[in-house]
């Protein structure tokens, strides 16, 4: 559960901010606001009622403050102005805020006055209720501050739980390693006075720099442990046996998941037409400005209607009233209905439990039947006996290299699942581990021959001189190179020697999510930049790290030179050669057989298209012939679609149509497979196969028949891009 | 365009992007579908009874019998494992001829069930006439003519084309016991075999031979059946080897090796990518296929049924959108992508989308290796996937593939690899392990196939943390040794875990129900459930040492209670002296009996919420009834109510 938070931030935007410093070509402001940014939008995502963000500008050109008219007569709230009040934060606030951190033209403003109201607009909101409050002062340090009062004012933050903390633009920091040469007397000055007022009110004080490279490292997101289980484990079951185990335990996630966020379908919301002025600029989609708030955009939400196939109709489909409906399943392609009342039915009645089925040895078990996320089980809390229990079990089964095998139902009426237990013991933790085992149905057998030896289709079998089995040569550099990249230990410790793990799990962050995450916080703060390039830290285990590669360049060399791979270039990829070509067991010479005079006939057969199509092309003695054979194809598809009852033969117009390609990229003659697509399509979308045949391009366009290209025939005239474009539309 | 079409074609691109785990098949334009033919031989000798054996279980039943059981078995795991896909059978050389479609009327095969995808009336029909022996259309009969094996051929075509167009997959399944089928007949180019199977293969279909043998009989191939049954040099890992006969001894023998025989073929083999690049370092690429051979299966989701009519049809739904707060219909084109972002929307366009996703092309690229232990048992998210090699990328990939292999099997080390599995596809960084040959004795898993796996690596953000615990109890070495001795007891065959003898209880109950509805049976009450633990052999076995261990751990729990009432005395002692400070260990609040164990129970906390007197409790018991509810503990008595009180009101 989060807490409630109360968080101001002081932004210095006295007129030096706007200058560049120390070789960036940013203002100080826009390079300190990329945290400030980060942060403001990160609270603005979680769009929690109880976090408030306040926004307080210091070194502004108006004055606009309770305290200036408060305290008439009262010094130093000059040039101080509430650009946000404290409060929840949206999206709508924050575009607003972009609007106001703009430079001043003044240098004039104090610091500590900006925080003397920060610390009053905190404790207006929150009285004496239970807040993390915060202040967060950011500025280059070049004005001047009246450091009078500080010890009092670090007394009062320190009373009220509020806990400050300085960010200065090119502040020294040694600590980070920061020093700024060449530093105007009152920026030193001033260095010191927040440094002191940090450290008096136990705050926190540091240089922008830091903070911005801190950015980089993502955040992980911690969640309150779920409980997937509590109840006894047992083994044997007590209710029929007395002498049965049983332990009372808990079970939470282990590994769950982190879902990345999903993008949700919107449409722009049309305003009522009566005020034609009324209509946001953006209306027409593509100008659509990067960032939308809520008025111009709206959720899309499904209507469902449902329809039975009805040969009688035209269009073959009639709609059904939803009273008609019953809930059920397909049996095979025999539809069964359930009444209400027999809904459950078909669910298996089980009781909430977690029994131990047996056990295995652990090196019986390969990690890759795993089918999910781990659980941990732990004892009971406050409960010695079922600690004491289930340490003796995880001891055990440490001691005898086992893992347990145990049904669990995790509520009356779920289905069962098994899982494998294994022991994991700390110095001050003990629990057991599980991952759900595959069921019978879960694992395909799907037959593949051996790796160790080469059989050959007369059944013999070849360990030694294939060329699909490794020399001596090339198992010894393979074993070497293996060997050399071990990362095993090979990140650096503080002191600098390679003795830790390389990429362990608590080091590499998801980079779907935190990209994303990225992408949509920017675009929120700058809605029209281009979306940044991914961090590094993203994409740091994309490939080797650079120095070991460096590292292990003669053994890699050696592993090249004897495995001796060769690409497939990528045109001899379809085109087999004959020798390569499925054929008979016996060899026979099917080819000769298809040449005798019977079987050699001029007209392809509608009914057996696909296969003598084939034959033609492939004995085919000149172009004309393929050029006639292909013709024929054509317009057998041209019929088939045209006799089409509904959608009904579209399928197999696409798998005549995919098998043309084919052969027209195989044997080389794309523009003849070309034509017909340009001259078949136009025919589609003009109706021209008696009545509208769309559906079938959309098929083609799923399947991406369309043109062959130049990448895929060298022959083509056709681009890439045309050939994109053509399955546009 | 109409409401229909737009539902589609944005299905079309959900389809497109979804990163489900859609099996790419070979040819990209054809649907993941699987068309299966049984073509069974009914002869004097495929319907002799089988000779009379010792077994008990044995039966009498002909070789057709027996392998028609098999294709109702296959029929009836198809219908939960793959709902969309067809089963056809067509007996062959029957004295009746049935072959709708296709002329000829002297044919001699017979269609029994018509290549579809099954439905229930075809399952009842092909149960009657194995189990309960009724031909009544007497198609079990031979004809005086052996079967013309060119119309076999044909009529198979036939239905490969018109019922299953453009499927990935379609294979004729022949199970017979005469190896020259053509004995006698005079060679015609016009009306060859050879012809019609060469017409079968290049249509995009494939055959295979289930052969059946009787005592001393051989079959041999090369007098028909190599000639028409094909060998792909390129995809030679998609047959490896050919199938020995299965011999009929006594009828349970041969019904067991044909089965296995045909379960070994029967799901087609569908490669989840191909043609994968798989980087062993800077430069040294090979190419590999990914398979999908863990997959988690689940019962087909519910769906409406139409009862209006004659027959239940199942009514398909057809979606339109509406923009939310109004009833107006939106175009697909109007549709647009945007993140939530607070409680509004940030937008990018379809190519910023795009670029977002982008982590590059699809690749296995190695960044080291790593000692196998180094791979923690908890570190499991999803399932793996298995790689193989293919030469179609890269020539040479199988003999680097299969010396990498051995190194990580020979020296205890896995592969970590950044892996990207499709276009646009989330990377996912994957441990590669390596599984021992099926002839391996050492293996565990000897039902899989020697490879590598790629196994996901879970990322920092998928770890989540346990509760917190309070000081660790640990069990005594005698407490231990009792353990010891019931683990030892209670050993799974062989000492390891074979899913085969685990099938899903729940998935089993679901169609076993829905066939018994769609066939109109009686429904049965006991489901089958080989999950559960076999308590009375367990209580056997055990029983008692489990009461001695029972016994040891009291003994062990009373010492470490006297030990710490001896402890909390001192410390009252010690209270007594001076103040503690007001940070008192967890473990102390925590095990204090006087707050009872769990805390206060969910009404309770209600009452008391609503009575205003929860701040009445002391921080002993606020921290236990937190605790045990996952609330932070930490802070001051006023923190502790706040913080109870805000969860009371959300949860209770």
């Amino acid at each position: 559960m989060a807490d409630k938070e109360a968080t101001v931030y002081i932004l210095d935007l006295g007129s030096s901010m706007a200058d560049c410093h120390n070789g960036r070509t940013e203002s100080d402001l826009d390079w300190s606001m990329r945290y400030v940014w980060d942060k403001i939008s990160t609270t603005v995502a979680a769009s929690r009622k109880t976090w408030n963000v306040g926004v307080v500008g210091v070194r502004t050109d108006e004055t606009d403050n309770p305290l200036q008219e408060q305290e008439e007569g009262s010094e130093g709230y000059e040039h101080i102005s509430v650009l946000q009040e404290l409060g929840p934060m949206s999206m709508q606030n924050l575009q607003d805020l972009r609007d106001r951190v703009k430079p001043s033209h003044t240098q004039a403003g104090d610091c500590i006055s900006a925080i003397v109201l920060a610390i009053e607009m905190i404790e207006k909101l929150t009285k004496k209720l239970k807040y993390n409050r915060r202040v967060i002062l950011v500025t280059d340090g070049e004005a001047p501050i009246d450091s009078s009062d500080i010890g009092d004012i670090s007394e009062k933050m320190k009373r009220s739980g509020i806990q400050l903390t300085v960010l200065g633009v090119d502040f020294d920091d040694a600590e980070f390693g920061f020093k700024e040469e060449d530093k105007s007397s009152i920026k030193e000055q001033n260095e010191k006075t927040l440094r002191d007022f940090a450290e008096k009110c136990d705050g926190l004080y540091g240089t922008v720099a830091e903070a911005i490279a801190e950015l980089e490292t993502p955040r992980v997101k911690s969640v309150r442990p779920y409980k997937t289980y509590d109840g006894p484990l047992t083994l044997g079951d007590p209710n029929m046996h007395a002498d049965a185990m049983s332990i009372d335990v808990e079970r939470y996630f282990k590994t769950h998941k982190a879902a990345v966020p999903p993008a949700s379908r919107v449409v722009m919301k049309i305003t009522s037409s009566d005020d034609p002025s009324d209509v946001p600029e953006a209306a027409n989609g593509d100008e659509m400005q990067g960032v939308e708030s809520t008025p111009s955009f709206a959720a899309v939400k499904n209507s469902r209607k449902y329809v039975v196939n009805d040969s009688d109709i035209p269009g073959g489909k009639r709609d059904v009233d939803p009273s008609e409906l019953a809930k059920g399943y397909e049996y095979g392609r025999t539809a069964v209905h359930i009444s209400e009342s027999d809904y459950n039915i078909t669910k298996i009645e089980t009781t909430k439990g977690f029994s131990i089925v047996g056990f295995i040895y652990q090196e019986k078990y390969e990690p890759f039947l795993n089918v999910g996320e781990t659980c941990m089980t732990i004892a009971q809390k406050s409960n010695d006996a079922a600690a004491l229990k289930l340490s003796s079990l995880i001891h055990s089964l440490h001691e005898l290299e086992s893992y347990a095998v145990a049904r669990i139902v995790a509520k009356d009426g779920k289905e069962p699942t098994l899982v494998l237990l294994a022991p994991h013991i700390e110095p001050d933790f003990e629990c057991l581990y599980d991952i759900p085992l595959p069921f019978a149905e879960d694992v395909r057998s799907y037959p593949f021959p051996p790796l160790d030896k080469v059989l050959t289709i007369q059944g013999n079998s070849v360990t030694t001189n294939h060329r699909n089995l490794p020399s001596q040569e090339l198992q010894e550099a393979m074993d070497d190179y293996v060997d050399a990249m071990d990362i095993s230990s090979w990140e650096k410790d503080d002191d600098g020697n390679r003795t830790m793990e390389y990429a362990p799990v608590y080091d590499v962050f998801s980079p779907p999510l935190h990209r994303i995450n990225q992408a949509i916080r920017y675009r929120a703060t700058y809605p029209t930049k281009p979306v940044p390039l991914i961090p590094a830290i993203l994409l740091k285990y994309a490939s080797p790290p650079e120095d070991l590669v460096a590292k292990v360049k003669s053994d890699l060399e050696d592993l090249i030179d004897k495995a001796s791979v060769k690409k497939v270039p990528p045109k001899a990829k379809g085109k087999k050669d004959k020798g390569e070509r499925p054929q008979p067991i016996s060899g026979l010479d099917i080819d000769a057989l298809l040449k005798q005079p019977e079987n050699k006939k001029a007209a392809l057969d509608p009914d057996n298209a696909i296969p003598k199509f084939k034959q033609r092309v492939e004995l085919a003695d000149d172009q004309a012939d393929i050029e006639d054979a292909m013709s024929q194809m054509g317009s057998i598809i041209r019929g088939m679609v045209t006799k089409s009852f509904g959608d009904q033969d579209y399928d197999r117009a696409v798998e005549h149509i995919g098998v043309m390609k084919e052969t027209a990229t195989e044997f080389e003659y794309p523009d003849l497979f070309n034509s017909f697509m340009k001259d078949f399509k136009t025919r589609i979308l003009s109706g021209e196969f008696g009545g509208d045949r769309r559906e079938l391009w959309w098929k083609i366009k799923h399947a991406s028949l369309g043109l062959i290209d130049a990448n895929a025939s060298e022959h083509s005239k056709v681009t890439a891009e045309e050939a994109a474009e053509f399955l546009k539309r | 365009m109409s409401m229909a079409d737009r539902w589609n074609s944005d299905k079309r691109d959900e389809d497109s992007e979804d990163e489900s785990e859609e099996e790419l098949s070979e040819g990209y334009y054809k649907a993941q579908k699987d068309a299966l033919i049984f073509a069974i031989q009914v002869s004097e000798s495929m319907l002799a009874p089988s000779p009379k054996s010792d077994d008990k279980k044995a039966t009498d039943d002909s070789a057709a019998l027996i392998a028609l059981k098999c294709a109702y078995q296959v029929m009836q795991q198809r219908i939960i494992s793959n709902p969309k896909d067809m089963i056809g059978i067509i007996l062959f050389g029957t004295k009746k001829t049935q072959a709708p479609d296709i002329g000829r009327q002297d044919s001699h095969c017979y269609l029994l069930t018509d290549l579809d995808v099954p439905a229930a009336d075809d399952v009842k029909a092909l149960r009657d006439l194995v189990e309960e022996d009724e031909d009544v259309d007497e198609v079990l009969a031979p004809s005086d003519q052996p079967a013309d094996m060119v119309m076999l051929l044909r009529l198979v075509l036939h239905l490969f084309q018109t019922r299953a167009p453009n499927f990935g997959s379609r294979r004729l399944f022949i199970i017979t016991d005469n190896d020259d089928p053509c004995a006698g007949m005079k060679k015609n180019p016009a009306w060859d075999p050879a012809v019609g199977a060469k017409d079968i293969y290049d249509h995009g279909c494939s055959i295979e031979l289930f052969p059946i043998t009787h005592g001393r009989s051989e079959f041999d191939t090369s007098k028909f059946y190599d000639d028409i049954i094909y060998h792909d040099p390129i995809l030679d890992e998609e047959t490896p080897g050919k199938i020995a006969p299965a011999k009929s001894g006594d009828g349970l023998g041969l019904l067991h090796s044909l089965v296995s025989n045909i379960n070994s073929r029967q799901t087609p083999k569908r490669a989840y990518f191909s043609d994968m690049p798989f980087e062993l370092g800077p430069g040294l690429t090979i190419s590999v296929k990914g398979y999908n051979i863990i997959q988690k299966q689940a019962p087909a989701r519910s769906c409406y049924v139409w009862v209006g009519g004659e027959k239940p049809q199942v009514a398909i739904g057809e979606t339109a959108r509406l923009a939310e707060g109004s009833s107006r219909t939106v175009e697909s084109s109007e549709v647009k992508k945007a993140y939530k972002f607070g409680n509004e929307y940030v937008y990018f366009t379809e190519e910023e989308q795009k670029s977002i996703k982008q982590f590059g092309d699809p690749c296995i690229r190695i960044i080291g290796f790593k000692d196998r232990k180094l791979l923690k048992f908890w570190a499991s998210v999803k399932k793996s996937i298995y790689i193989f090699p293919s030469e179609q990328g890269y020539v040479g990939s199988t003999r680097v593939f299969t010396a990498l292999w051995q190194k990580l099997l020979k020296s205890k080390k896995v592969g970590v690899a950044w892996h990207i599995a499709r276009k646009n596809g989330n990377p996912q960084l994957v441990a590669i392990i390596p599984s021992r040959a099926a002839s391996d004795e050492k293996s565990g898993t000897q039902y899989l196939p020697a490879g590598l796996w790629l196994y996901p690596i879970p990322f920092v953000d998928d770890v989540r943390d346990g509760p917190e615990t309070g000081k660790v109890i640990r069990t005594t070495d005698a407490l231990t040794d009792r353990m010891n001795k019931v683990v030892q007891q209670l050993q799974l065959p062989g000492g390891a875990y074979t899913p085969s003898k685990y099938p899903n209880p729940a998935l089993q109950w679901h169609y076993k129900i829905l066939q018994a509805l769609a066939l109109e049976d009686v429904v049965p009450d006991q489901p089958v459930d080989t999950t559960v633990p076999k308590y009375r052999a367990i209580h056997k076995r055990c029983g008692g040492y489990i009461q001695e261990w029972s016994r040891v751990a009291d003994d062990a729990l009373e010492q470490i209670q006297e030990g710490k009432k001896l402890k909390r005395e001192m410390e009252a002692d010690e209270d007594e002296e001076e103040v503690r400070p007001a940070k008192k260990s967890r473990s102390t609040t925590t095990k204090d009996k006087n707050t009872g164990e769990d805390g206060l129970s969910n009404v309770e906390l209600r009452k008391r919420y609503n009575a205003g007197t929860l701040a009445k409790l002391t921080v002993a018991e606020l921290r236990s009834s937190m605790g045990g509810r996952g609330i932070d503990t930490k802070g001051l008595k006023k923190d502790l109510v706040e913080r109870l009180e805000q969860w009371v009101e959300e949860n209770v």
